[in-house]
């Protein structure tokens, strides 16, 4: 870890007002921390944003609503969140560990980065870490890497599990950035829909996502849905807890007399970005069985050496949260 | 049974226990290990330039200054040379030098601007690719009259069975990195260091330092685990403790875990073929085993894996070879039943595939085959209770309700299957000697070199000598791990309790001497001259009897002590071995292909047991190793690079709790009165030994799926 400044503002324009290009925000400090100490990251300075009023958890008629920094523990815990959107609180649950989401904050959980073993050890090449240095994960150890979306360049996962969930119901993150920046309202702010905010590697795998340098996350919305009350988070991984996903899906169904009439369908661990499977749902709502559905979940899969089982392993999740959902079919 | 809470239970809960790295002399400088990044070469050049100017660096130590250490005299289970001697890159997470600053922070930091130029050669790293031309020529057959070969005796068996079981490297990861503390005090130098056994260590600076062994103090009352990776000393040891002499104050080195994932050591892979012949009634007629092992080119360790195969079941004609592949990997070392574990697996799963061929219940097999004597050697086994552990093992685990068809039973969307296997695992008893000193304040301080890893030892040593000299357990002192103390066992071979048990007693029978002697011969006893015995830890002559602590107090003298040595094990026409049996219940999700682990039973035959409670915990431990090795473990070395693709504990899985069921442990307790008059064989390996093995069947039963590559992960099973 590299020696760095520290700054703990009240407002969000102070600390919009801090950010630079070598500033990183730290909520929990869960991924960041971590990456410092084994100098994957090295920001000179940390803008702790615990302090920013960024809190609460509301539904209301537009949906859910969750500051960026409520903990992923007081999130899956909330009874309305449990009731209403059972996917999300289950994958929350399923992640980490009961200490470290008591620590991280659902913002910092979206922006959380990928497990690839390579980024993680500075001593290796990582078009991710380093761009241009080579991706080893292309030919080395490759077991948990994925399978979708992935390009010559970066073949890396997004780990987080929520983010499967909150990508399955069309959630949005609302952001706040600098006065004046482009397709943002005059106050800096703007809404992306989180299938948007997420970008797949392709020859820059360094660049994640779509936030804007000095950019905030403040909040969280998931539209409403009624139907998800009817919904699961399947995590399928080699123990029991305590564990990324080998594969995972988020699944709500819409059922009536019996028979899925719409259905959301978006799985993890299996690709570069959380992702969504439209195919998979098109053919659930044309009333295809489960299977036919479920098989074309791994179209277009591009397995490395280590993680063809994927292919079929994420068919088999999405198989177990629909038979958990609506029985066999 | 004695069944007694640890006795070292309190400190370590509450953080007052002294591990290794907790100890922080006066004017203490931090090391850091450089490690290489590549795996097979030589080293050009170290730019140490930039590092040597960052804050709070004291000094760089690199091939090209290094600091100077002797060739070891001995092969252990370490590395053969001491590190940085030479430009050699060996493997992947080598030690190449070591930066000492200020702060373990500035170590750190000065450490990553160290810049390190290579001549790199491809590495030798594939197990698989290295069978064809594994080395070593080392076969044992034992075969009947008139037979001429292994394979005519197994052309002769009614029903055979034959398939290659593999292994992949495995790491110990114990709790606490491995540290260690150096300080000289003139040309005498103290070293905490986190170890199995601090002789081991006295034994290794002395060759390494050339300096003569007494001029050593090492000190490691508290170990956080070492399951063999703490045995021998590595490389980060004998830097410290010539950095501190070279720069004249204490320094402290503890590894990182990454890198306690390469510079001490793994379990290597292993590949075993084996063929078993039997009648139609199931007696075995033939068992052959080709074991190969993976070898570090950096040391001589590897397993002997086919060894097991000698030792277990009755034949009339059995074969073993031991081969091995050298790589360019970490030194390969012992970790918990090296050889016998991953022996067990392969000879264990073949049993249960006979079983099936044969059409026979596993565990009537198991019986049919059970032999009074070895079967190699034809020596009566000294106490051999294998097939009470079947009968009370099945009876306990409900082993009557498995469906001998695979596949067959389901609860919801869960296919179950029950599984079992043999436990085994060798016995045997050394020379130990040990101190026992009698107080003034009424306490009995029990001592000698011994280590307590986490498995009781000390808590072992308490109750003997509180049941010698008859005082409550609390009133004995156990003081392990200081090499000032007599030579008793280090912690390996599951011997310390058979070793270093029997010398806690004499030694407490000869204190009790000590203490008679002098309350009969001082002149102010009030027994002077009276014939007097000892009972229940008072002096007693008559209808009188003194606490012995008064008696001391009243003498005004503080203690007497006696040192006493139990001798090796002199029976040499038997055989010693423990010996158990596991059973398990495996579920295996119909659409993910998850197993996982729901029931376990173990019954153990060890001999007596000094203390239920920590013995339990020990077998409890070796079974969750084994739910470890059969599901989750697998150090994946990469074929192109060298470098172990998962070398941290995110990546690397061990259990967690929730892997875990309730785990059934029953001991029958028969005292082996030949190995001692104490009868404790050893329970630290045994509970590992078979339970790989028995998940596998487990499996199978559950899936009709025989996996013979561990780990048993979902994606071979879907
Ligand atoms: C051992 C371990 C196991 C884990 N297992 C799982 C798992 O199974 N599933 C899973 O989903 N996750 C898992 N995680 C990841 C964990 O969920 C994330 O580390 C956590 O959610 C990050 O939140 P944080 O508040 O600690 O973020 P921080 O570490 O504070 O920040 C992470 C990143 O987000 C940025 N950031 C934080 N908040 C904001 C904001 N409001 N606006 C803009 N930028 C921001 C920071 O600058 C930083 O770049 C695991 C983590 C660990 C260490
Ligand atoms: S997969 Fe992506 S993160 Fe992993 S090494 Fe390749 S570029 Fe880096």
């Amino acid at each position: 870890m590299r020696a760095f400044d520290f700054a703990a503002p009240r407002d969000i324009a102070d600390a919009l007002g801090l950010a630079g290009d070598t500033s990183a925000y730290v909520a929990g400090g869960t991924t960041l921390v971590d990456l410092m100490k084994l100098d994957v990251l090295a920001p000179e300075q940390l803008i702790d944003i615990n302090r920013l009023p960024l809190h609460g958890i509301r539904l209301g008629p537009d949906g859910l609503r969750i500051g960026a920094l409520e903990r992923m523990e007081d999130i899956a815990r909330h009874d309305a969140v449990a009731a209403c959107y059972p996917l999300i609180s289950q994958a929350l649950l399923s992640s980490a560990s009961p200490q470290l989401r008591n620590m991280a904050s659902i913002g910092g959980n979206l922006l959380q980065r990928t497990r690839c073993g390579y980024f993680r050890d500075v001593a290796t090449p990582c078009n991710k870490r380093a761009p241009g240095s080579g991706c080893p994960a292309q030919s080395g150890d490759n077991r948990g890497h994925a399978i979708l979306g992935t390009s010559a360049s970066c073949a890396a996962t997004h780990a987080s599990d929520v983010a499967v969930a909150l990508v399955a119901l069309d959630a949005s993150v609302r952001l706040r950035g600098a006065a004046g920046n482009a397709n943002a309202r005059a106050d800096g702010e703007r809404t992306v829909p989180l299938a948007d905010f997420y970008l797949r590697p392709g020859d820059t795998p360094h660049v994640e996502n779509v936030l804007r340098p000095g950019e905030l996350i403040t909040e969280v919305i998931v539209p409403p849905l009624e139907w998800a009350r009817r919904s699961v988070y399947v995590k399928v991984r080699d123990r029991q807890s305590y564990e990324f996903a080998l594969a995972s899906a988020a699944v709500a169904v819409d059922l009536r007399g019996g028979a899925v009439h719409d259905a959301r369908v978006a799985v993890g661990g299996v690709g570069t970005v959380p992702w969504r499977l439209p195919a998979v749902e098109a053919a659930l709502r044309a009333g295809q069985s489960h299977e036919a559905a479920a098989a074309l979940a791994a179209e277009g899969a591009r397995p490395l050496a280590g993680n063809a089982f994927k292919g079929t392993l994420v068919q088999r999740v999405i198989l177990r949260a629909l038979t958990e959902l609506a029985g066999p079919r | 049974m004695r069944s007694v809470d640890r006795e070292d239970g309190p400190v370590k809960v509450t953080g007052a226990a002294t591990y290794a790295a907790d100890h922080h002399p006066d004017g203490l400088a931090y090391g850091y290990l450089l490690t290489s990044t590549v795996a097979r070469g030589t080293i050009l050049a170290m730019d140490t330039a930039q590092a040597e100017k960052a804050p709070g660096v004291i000094a760089i130590y690199t091939p090209f200054h290094p600091l100077e250490l002797r060739p070891y005299a001995k092969e252990e289970n370490g590395e053969l040379t001491p590190p940085i001697q030479n430009t050699d890159v060996r493997y992947y997470g080598q030690a190449i030098g070591l930066v000492v600053a200020e702060t373990f922070e500035q170590a750190r930091d000065a450490a990553a601007l160290v810049s390190t130029r290579c001549d790199a050669e491809r590495p030798r790293a594939s197990f698989t690719d290295g069978l064809p031309s594994a080395v070593g020529t080392s076969v044992v057959d034992v075969l009947a009259d008139g037979v001429s070969s292994i394979d005519e005796a197994l052309d002769a068996g009614d029903v055979t069975v034959t398939a290659t079981y593999t292994t992949p490297a495995e790491t110990h990861v114990a709790m606490e990195p491995h540290a260690t503390v150096a300080f000289w005090t003139g040309d005498q130098v103290t070293v905490h260091t986190a170890t199995q056994g601090v002789r081991l260590v006295v034994d290794r600076l002395s060759e390494t330092l050339a300096m003569d062994p007494a001029r050593f103090r090492v000190i490691n009352p508290y170990v956080g685990g070492g399951f063999g990776n703490k045995w021998d000393m590595w490389p980060h040891t004998p830097l410290t403790v010539a950095a501190a002499r070279a720069l004249g104050r204490p320094v402290k080195t503890v590894l990182t875990r990454e890198q306690v994932f390469t510079v001490v050591g793994h379990r290597p892979l292993t590949a075993q073929t084996v063929s078993l012949s039997a009648a139609r009634d199931g007696t075995l007629v033939a068992v052959k085993n080709d074991g190969v092992s993976s070898k570090s080119a950096s040391n001589g360790f590897h397993e002997q894996p086919a060894n097991l195969s000698l030792a277990l079941y009755g034949s009339a004609n059995l074969h073993v070879s031991r081969k091995a592949v050298t790589l360019d990997v970490p030194a390969t070392t012992i970790m918990r039943a090296p050889g016998e574990s991953n022996g067990s697996f392969a000879l264990e799963s073949a049993l249960d595939e006979l079983a099936g061929e044969l059409g026979m219940d596993p565990v009537d097999l198991r019986r049919k085959n059970d032999t009074p004597v070895h079967p190699a050697t034809g020596l009566p086994w000294s106490s051999k209770h294998l097939a009470e552990c079947y009968t009370v093992g099945a009876e306990r685990f409900g082993w009557s309700r498995r469906s001998p068809r695979p596949g067959t039973v389901t609860d919801g969307d869960w296919l179950v299957g029950l599984g079992m296997a043999t436990a085994t695992y060798g016995a045997g008893r050394g020379q130990a000697s040990i101190n026992v000193r009698l107080r003034d304040d009424g306490r009995a301080v029990v001592s000698g070199t011994a280590a307590d890893l986490g498995t009781g030892q000390s808590t072992v040593f308490a109750v003997l000598a509180a049941d010698r000299l008859g005082i409550p357990v609390g009133r004995v002192v156990p003081e392990l791990g200081d090499s000032a103390t007599p030579p008793a066992a280090n912690a390996g071979g599951s011997g310390s309790t058979s070793t270093n048990g029997p010398a806690v007693q004499l030694a407490a029978d000869a204190a009790k001497e000590a203490l008679v002697k002098l309350a009969t011969e001082h002149e102010k006893s009030p027994f002077h001259g009276q014939e007097v015995t000892f009972s229940a830890g008072e002096v007693r002559s008559g209808g009188d009897g003194m606490p012995f602590g008064e008696l001391l107090t009243s003498l005004g003298v503080a203690a007497v002590e006696a040192t006493a040595t139990s001798p090796r094990n002199p029976v040499r026409d038997h055989a010693f071995r423990s010996f158990g049996a596991h059973f398990c219940e495996v579920r295996v999700n119909r659409w993910t292909g998850e197993p996982r682990v729901t029931r376990w039973s173990c019954v153990v035959d060890a001999g007596t047991i000094v203390n239920a409670t920590t013995a339990r915990s020990q077998i409890v431990g070796g079974v969750v190793m084994g739910i470890g090795q059969a599901l989750l473990e697998d150090l994946r070395i990469e074929p192109e690079t060298g470098r172990f693709g998962n070398a941290t504990m995110a990546d690397y899985l061990v259990p967690i709790n929730a892997d875990i069921p309730p785990i059934d442990v029953e001991f029958l307790n028969y005292p082996d009165t030949l190995l001692s008059d104490l009868g404790a064989r050893g329970i630290g390996e045994l509970g590992n030994v078979g339970a790989a093995a028995a998940v596998a069947n487990a499996v199978h039963n559950a899936t009709g799926k025989r996996i013979r590559d561990l780990p048993i992960t979902l994606d071979k099973l879907l």
